[in-house]
């Protein structure tokens, strides 16, 4: 008797664990849209990681929630939690039209896509190695804004000292570190910038500690590359007194105080530009690499909304403003760790 | 050389070994009470995250860090009971119930953070204070490694001492011990072996709650982030085991793996990211083997002291 209802409470304890993690990769249908009805096209959101980062994975959600609303497309969101990106890939593509594919992790989209050759596909933040036919890859030029943050740090260090926390020692990554190294080194060859991985994107007791170090070794301006753990920097800052860098998203409004700007990724806005070409018959980007940069605006700097406590000064913004134009023209070409 | 060992031997890596044993000892400390109670408990990482989400959310509705600490102990003692009501009560296998508590912790906190904080999750509520000794202050080095942290890392010596002294000098503690290591005998002693493994279990609820709510509300002021507890309880369990449940044992385990964590973070400068994070959990490697060679080198030793009392049978037919 004991064997079976313990046999039944386990059930329904795992059954509660599984229908509850589904629940957070679960279908998430808008119907809200003004005009649905106006368009049947089903899109698949499939993020890496998970929502709640209020950078660069909400961001991509915000992007297609507009969509919904602009456009009246059904939106289905997948969160893969950081594992069984494939069958979660596979798993959108059988029931949606565009599937995105929010994350440098979906690799084996080489291999998948073709399986499906109906389906149009985008990859937000890496490209494949030979053009696919039916992918869109669509990567950011994170070197050229990191270039500019880098350029603000220093500019607002008086330490001498900037200080970047990375999410881990990948070449998306990196990609950030090298061109804001490089944009430091532009304001001044003197400013030293360190860095470390905090080796997880969940943890925010591993940012803040990430952080904590870096403002040891001197740094007063960090900024963050780690997703949710980079919430911790922003703790970080807020307790030892330095000032720190958002990312992806404009994130000043997290801890107006201390977040001196952002680098914005645009992730949001150029899912929706792409869908919106491919809902008006252009489909002439699937099976190249969409580089979105700062000549085209996906890539910038946010100083927060209006209102908004600026550190900043107006002088190095005209700087930075100054500089953005450089890189648009080509006159300064930032390092990259992409290929 | 000697530059690399100043920025790893300095002030900051002493700080960050009390502050990330913490959350790891207070959740060894309640490992301990169910080890030493003869359950194998894996489920202490899901209880941390729920005690980190139930403190935030307690401090978020009250808008008071008391209140936030009271839900999670509460929610502690009620995620305690669970686990005991099916792997005592019921029997079933400790380490399924475990496993199960783990995903079913973060699909709960995932699910109840989204649903009351929004995808954005939530910040700035009230949080646990942090303590600054003037007398401390004084003493250089020492008083900057101890002064100014959050409120559970003083606590946790006090918990420590106490719980430490409930193991081994309180008949409670003895009874405890005699149910997970020889339950018949408690039996007939007149003391239900179930009971103790009860209160084992609630009280491990507590302590995991405890170190979620220090993670949550004092270590990142109030934040709340899914998944935060990022396998602290793995940890604690091999501190738990390092220590053969000795809860003062346990805590000296956590300031070791927090003081390697610590190294780790700091070698990132010399040696790739990826190598130094493994540090820690490779230290917990050589603890573990450690602590097994020498648990069968005294198993031996005792094997042979009592040797000629317990094997004349093997004698004879020698």
């Amino acid at each position: 008797m004991k064997k079976t209802i313990a046999l039944l409470l386990s059930c329904v304890l795992l059954f509660c664990s599984l229908s509850l993690l589904a629940g957070c990769g679960k279908t998430e249908t808008d119907v809200n849209a003004p005009d649905a009805g106006a368009d049947t096209t089903k899109v698949a959101l499939v993020v890496a990681g998970k929502f709640g980062d209020r950078s660069f994975y909400d961001s991509s959600k915000e992007g297609a929630d507009r969509l919904v609303a602009d456009c009246g497309v059904t939106l289905t969101t997948i969160e893969c939690n950081n594992e069984n990106h494939d069958a979660q890939m596979r798993n959108a593509a059988d029931a949606a039209d565009i599937v995105v594919c929010v994350g440098w992790e979906f690799y084996n989209i080489e291999t998948i896509a073709p399986e499906y050759p109906d389906v149009h596909w985008i990859w937000i933040d890496n490209a494949t190695s030979q053009p696919v036919a039916n992918v869109l890859n669509i990567t950011y030029a994170q070197n050229e804004g990191s270039y500019l943050a880098g350029y603000i740090a220093a500019a607002m260090s008086e330490s001498g000292v900037v200080g970047a926390v990375g999410g881990e020692d990948c070449d998306t990554i990196n990609d950030f570190l090298v061109g804001y190294a490089q944009g430091a080194a532009a304001f001044s060859p003197d400013v030293k910038v360190v860095t470390n991985y905090t080796g997880t994107y969940d943890d925010p007791a591993a940012g803040k500690e990430c952080a904590i170090a870096l403002n040891d070794q001197g740094a007063d301006v960090i900024f963050q590359i780690a997703s949710a753990a980079g919430d911790g920097v922003f703790e970080a800052a807020k307790a030892k007194g330095f000032y720190a860098i958002g990312v992806d998203c404009d994130q000043k409004y997290i801890a107006d105080d201390v977040i001196i700007c952002s680098m914005k990724k645009e992730v949001g806005n150029s899912i929706y530009d792409a869908i919106k070409a491919y809902l008006g018959g252009d489909t002439s980007k699937w099976g190249t690499t969409w580089v979105a940069d700062m000549s085209n605006g996906y890539v910038s700097i946010g100083y927060g909304e209006e209102g908004s406590t600026q550190q900043v000064s107006d002088e190095i913004k005209q700087q930075v403003e100054a500089l953005e134009k450089q890189i648009v023209s080509g006159e300064i070409v930032v390092d990259t760790t992409r290929k | 050389m000697s530059e690399i060992l100043r920025s790893i031997f300095s002030v900051g890596t002493f700080n960050q070994m009390l502050r990330s044993a913490t959350p790891v000892a207070l959740a060894a400390i309640g490992g301990s009470m169910t080890e030493h109670a003869g359950i194998m408990n894996i489920g202490m990482d899901g209880m941390i995250l729920m005690g980190a989400f139930f403190g935030v959310l307690g401090s978020y509705l009250f808008s008071s860090a008391a209140a936030g600490l009271a839900l999670a102990v509460l929610m502690g003692i009620l995620v305690g009971l669970f686990f005991a009501l099916l792997v005592v009560k019921l029997r079933s296998d400790e380490f399924i119930i475990g496993c199960a508590l783990n995903t079913f912790a973060l699909g709960l906190t995932t699910y109840l953070s989204r649903s009351i904080f929004g995808a954005a999750g939530t910040k700035g509520n009230p949080f646990l204070p942090t303590v600054s000794l003037p007398l401390l202050e004084k003493i250089p080095f020492v008083g900057q490694i101890l002064n100014g942290h959050s409120l559970f890392v003083y606590l946790t010596w006090l918990l420590v001492l106490l719980m430490w002294l409930f193991v081994y000098k309180t008949p409670y503690g003895f009874w405890l011990r005699a149910a997970g290591e020889k339950p018949q005998t408690l039996r007939t002693a007149g003391v239900s072996p179930e009971k103790m493994k009860w209160l084992a279990s609630i009280l491990c609820g507590i302590f995991c709650a405890l170190a979620g709510a220090h993670l949550s509300l004092g270590q990142l002021n109030g934040t709340f982030a899914e998944n935060m507890s990022n396998s602290r309880g793995f940890i604690a369990f091999a501190c738990v085991i390092f220590a053969a449940a000795n809860p003062a044992k346990a805590y000296l385990a956590a300031l070791m793996f927090g003081f390697f964590d610590a190294i780790g973070l700091r070698l990132q400068d010399y040696i790739s990211s990826d190598l130094s994070g493994m540090i820690p959990y490779l230290i917990t490697v050589i603890m573990m083997v450690y602590v097994v060679v020498r648990g069968q080198r005294r198993k031996q030793r005792a094997r042979q002291n009592t040797a000629p009392a317990d094997a004349p049978p093997a004698a004879a037919g020698r």
